[in-house]
């Protein structure tokens, strides 16, 4: 047998090294988006696009078209024939939406998520959708490690120019996850900005090598995503929607599909919803929801975090609000007191700092075929959502006038109970 | 303050293998630097024990002057008398510490826990009372205390092994390998590193942190409404077992690995086992430095000590009364918990049913092929998966404690 000697066995090993170092130190981007990558990771609902950099960055600055983040949750996977992807898409609108959301994203992870794309945020127009659903007394923990990436903890601390009341709120609620409280590193730096002590230059440095290698973690893995979604949804509704962009041709054949959709339950939910989700827990589900208060929660705190980026950023930004289907929440007992104090208070929140761009729909929960199933909207609640979504984006990014008031991450906020006299009195 | 648990990032394997070149170019050259190979390793056991953990860094101090006393007293005492009593008394005294902590969760002692527990102490009590079986048997003639440290406080296996014996290690620790000899280590060392990479950090990964958690959540959901019975456990059991696995078996490979690096041939702690074709051939090798040492110092002499006192007439009565009684104690050792003393006892009437089945080939004529092997393993495999979903604590979790 050959003699073997120290290179034999520890060549490998440095080559190994010397590669992968190379790949995270090399010069050039890894990866090239198509524009068909672009637009299929529009409405991909990737994890991997909301926890990313890389492809929001080459979404947002596409110069062929005006990719527009739509923030929301579960409703943007109600990919339908009058989603507003669709919409944009057949009338060839001045805007494409870049889906950013699904089940489980709530504000904390929104505000996240923002943190990687602040240019497209940046005096830029931008679509909010909320759900009164996020703001329950007890957030389920369930979404963040699924939708938490270190990369967003890097670009946030990076993003602190000089810390402000919501960082050291941010901070506080990062250090209540496991993710972050038991990473030393991280645990460190979102400390220091609980206790108002800048990061020190080391503290940058380092982040600045995080941050690289992270980056480059990303962009490896985001050449693995790929996604069914623009072929299996987006494609065949461009046959299905009148030809002129007309909304009184929208709603009606809105609500044609939707009839041949609703017809084995009298909540005039979705057939294939309600026969997977609902028909077997009928009766189980009855006056479940009696119980269910929208109206204290963290997630009032959380979600002003939000819209203080949104103000630091100049964002011009439309809120839609949902309804919930009002049939469904008759049976289960969902109270519409409760949702409609909830309603208020989050309105009170945006109009009260100069978020004035509302789409409140909450109150067309009735409305025949405007949810298409219990929480969600569905075709003539797209098509209604489009009447403000349309006329927002054809006039283009106007300046803002937003006055942040930071009394609205306290705990006195998050646990008002919000009659018209609590609200009209909270400054 | 920096704490650094054995193993557990990356982080931790540049701060060894730089601790550990200077010492490595030495072995390469013919030498072996003991002082500075002492300082490292008492550094990385400082820095495993510090900080939050300072109260399992007193409880090894204290444990460890306990077994030096008592392994010195012992061997004392063998070179002039060779008394049955003050063997055994000296054996429970040994194993004591590791009793009382054992006891300690099921007997609610949080204080005993606290006061005495470490981790590893497992590991270093199977050391010492292996000394103590050695030095009754006279195969340790003399106490060194110099040795014994070394051989009790060997970093790289101080948390979970591989058990060593102390004349094996001994003989390599006082000596130098030769040059060939050594690159033939550090090869294998590269090869064990980059293996146990593999199995810790990619598959136990895929199957402890991305998919149990998933199947234990819908297997608990499932089971909620099914009485405690649901398909989920499959998936369960074989993604608890199969993380068991890579994550021991990644762990055991660095360690070995970085013995290899100190010139230390450490011997391995798994051999393939899920391509075991019966359960004697898996206790052979899966967690081999316990199962060898469970076989050499309980199993034989429970063997011996039967047949010496004539308890029984069959010599099939007694084995298999030893591989019960042997499993058990594995059982309890775990935990006195009521899924690690049934996981005991499986195996134990296991290795019986095994026994009688290889008689029962042995005598009449049953056909062997690839077909009878390929089947043998697959048998082999699931039996060892339900035992692990046993062992894994969540049927208690499942059944008992919704």
């Amino acid at each position: 047998m050959k003699k073997r000697g120290l290179w034999w066995i520890f060549g490998p090993v440095v080559i190994a090294f010397v590669l992968v170092g190379a790949l995270f130190l090399a010069p050039f981007s890894l990866n090239h988006f198509s524009k068909k990558d672009v637009r299929d990771a529009s409405v991909s609902f990737s994890k991997n696009v909301y926890k990313g950099e890389t492809m929001k960055t080459a979404a947002f600055s596409d110069t062929s078209k005006r990719y527009v983040p739509f923030f929301g949750s579960s409703e943007l996977l109600r990919l339908d024939t009058m989603h507003p992807s669709m919409l944009a898409n057949k009338y060839h609108r001045n805007y494409q939406p870049f889906l950013l959301g699904q089940a489980g994203t709530e504000s904390l992870l929104h505000y996240l998520s923002m943190q990687e794309m602040l240019p497209a945020l940046h005096k830029k127009q931008v679509v909010f959708v909320i759900s009164q659903q996020w703001f329950v007394k007890k957030h389920a923990n369930g979404a963040f490690p699924i939708f938490y990436s270190p990369l967003q903890t890097v670009d946030w601390l990076r993003n602190i120019k000089q810390i402000s009341p919501t960082d050291r709120y941010v901070a506080g609620q990062l250090l209540k996850q496991p993710q972050i409280k038991d990473n030393g590193l991280y645990a460190k730096m979102v400390t220091k900005i609980s206790e108002n002590q800048p990061l020190s230059g080391a503290d940058l440095s380092v982040l600045a090598v995080r941050h690289r290698m992270l980056l480059r973690e990303d962009e490896l893995f985001s050449n693995f995503s790929s996604s069914k979604n623009w072929r299996k949804y987006v494609r065949p509704a461009m046959a299905k929607l009148p030809a002129r962009d007309d909304n009184g041709a929208l709603f009606k054949e809105a609500t044609k599909i939707a009839q041949s959709e609703t017809t084995n339950n009298p909540f005039k939910i979705k057939d294939s919803f309600y026969r997977s989700r609902i028909q077997m827990s009928l009766k189980r589900l009855a006056g479940s929801q009696t119980k269910f208060d929208y109206r204290q929660s963290v997630e009032y705190a959380d979600f002003q975090a939000v819209l203080a980026e949104f103000a630091r950023q100049h964002t011009d930004v439309l809120f839609v609000i949902q309804p919930v289907n009002q049939r469904w929440a008759k049976y289960t007992g969902l109270s519409d007191k409760m949702y409609y104090q909830s309603v208020d208070k989050v309105k009170k929140q945006l109009t009260s700092q100069g978020f004035n761009q509302i789409a409140d729909l909450s109150h067309d929960g009735a409305e025949n075929y405007f949810m298409q199933d219990t929480i969600h909207l569905g075709w003539n609640g797209w098509v209604t959502a489009d009447e403000k979504i349309k006329p927002f984006m054809a006039k283009g990014y106007k300046p803002t006038n937003y006055h942040i008031n930071n009394n609205y991450l306290s705990k006195d906020w998050q646990n008002l109970m919000p009659t018209p006299e609590n609200l009209q009195q909270f400054k | 303050m920096l704490n650094l648990q054995p193993y557990a990032d990356p982080k931790y394997f540049v701060f060894l293998l730089l601790a550990l070149a200077p010492l490595a170019i030495g072995l390469y050259f013919g030498k072996r630097f003991v002082w500075y190979e002492v300082v490292v390793s008492l550094a990385f056991i400082i820095l495993m024990f510090d900080g939050k953990k300072y109260h399992e860094g007193f409880a090894i101090i204290g444990y460890m002057i306990w077994q030096w006393l008592l392994v010195w007293g012992y061997t004392l005492y063998r070179q002039k008398a060779n008394r049955g009593s003050v063997f055994y008394v000296a054996t429970a005294l040994a194993i004591l510490p590791l009793f009382l902590v054992k006891l300690a969760p099921a007997a609610h002692w949080t204080h005993v826990s606290t006061l005495l527990g470490f981790m590893g102490i497992s590991y270093l009590t199977f050391r010492s009372v292996g000394m103590i079986l050695e030095t009754r048997d006279g195969s340790i003639k003399s106490f060194d205390p110099w040795l014994f440290l070394r051989f009790m406080l060997f970093m790289p296996t101080i948390s979970s092994g591989p058990i060593d014996r102390y004349r094996r290690f001994t003989k390599d620790i006082t000596t130098v390998p030769t040059r060939e000899k050594y690159l033939e280590m550090l090869e294998k060392a590269v090869w064990y590193f980059f293996l146990g990479f593999l199995y810790k950090f990619v598959l136990a990964y895929i199957f402890g942190t991305l998919l149990l958690p998933q199947v234990e959540s819908f297997a608990l959901a499932a089971g909620s409404i099914h009485h405690g019975w649901t398909w989920w456990l499959i998936p369960v059991m074989y993604s608890y077992g199969l993380d068991l696995f890579f994550d021991f078996a990644g762990y055991s490979l660095f360690a070995v690995a970085t013995s290899y690096v100190m010139g230390i041939a450490l011997p391995m702690n798994f051999d393939k086992p899920f391509l075991s074709k019966n359960l004697k051939e898996f206790w052979n090798r899966w967690h081999m430095t316990l199962s060898f040492w469970f076989r050499d110092y309980i199993f034989m002499r429970l063997v011996f000590l039967m047949m010496k006192k004539k308890w029984f007439k069959s010599k099939v009565t007694v084995s298999n009364l030893a591989y019960i009684a042997n499993m058990l104690i594995m059982g309890f050792w775990h935990g006195i918990t009521w899924y690690y003393i049934t996981y005991g006892l499986f195996h134990g009437v296991g290795l019986v049913i095994n026994d009688a089945w290889l008689r029962y080939k042995k005598k009449h004529h049953v056909p062997h092929n690839k077909f009878t092997e390929g089947l043998a393993i697959f048998i082999t495999f699931n039996v060892v998966m339900v035992s692990f979903l046993l062992f894994s604590g969540f049927l208690d979790k499942l059944w008992f404690k919704p």
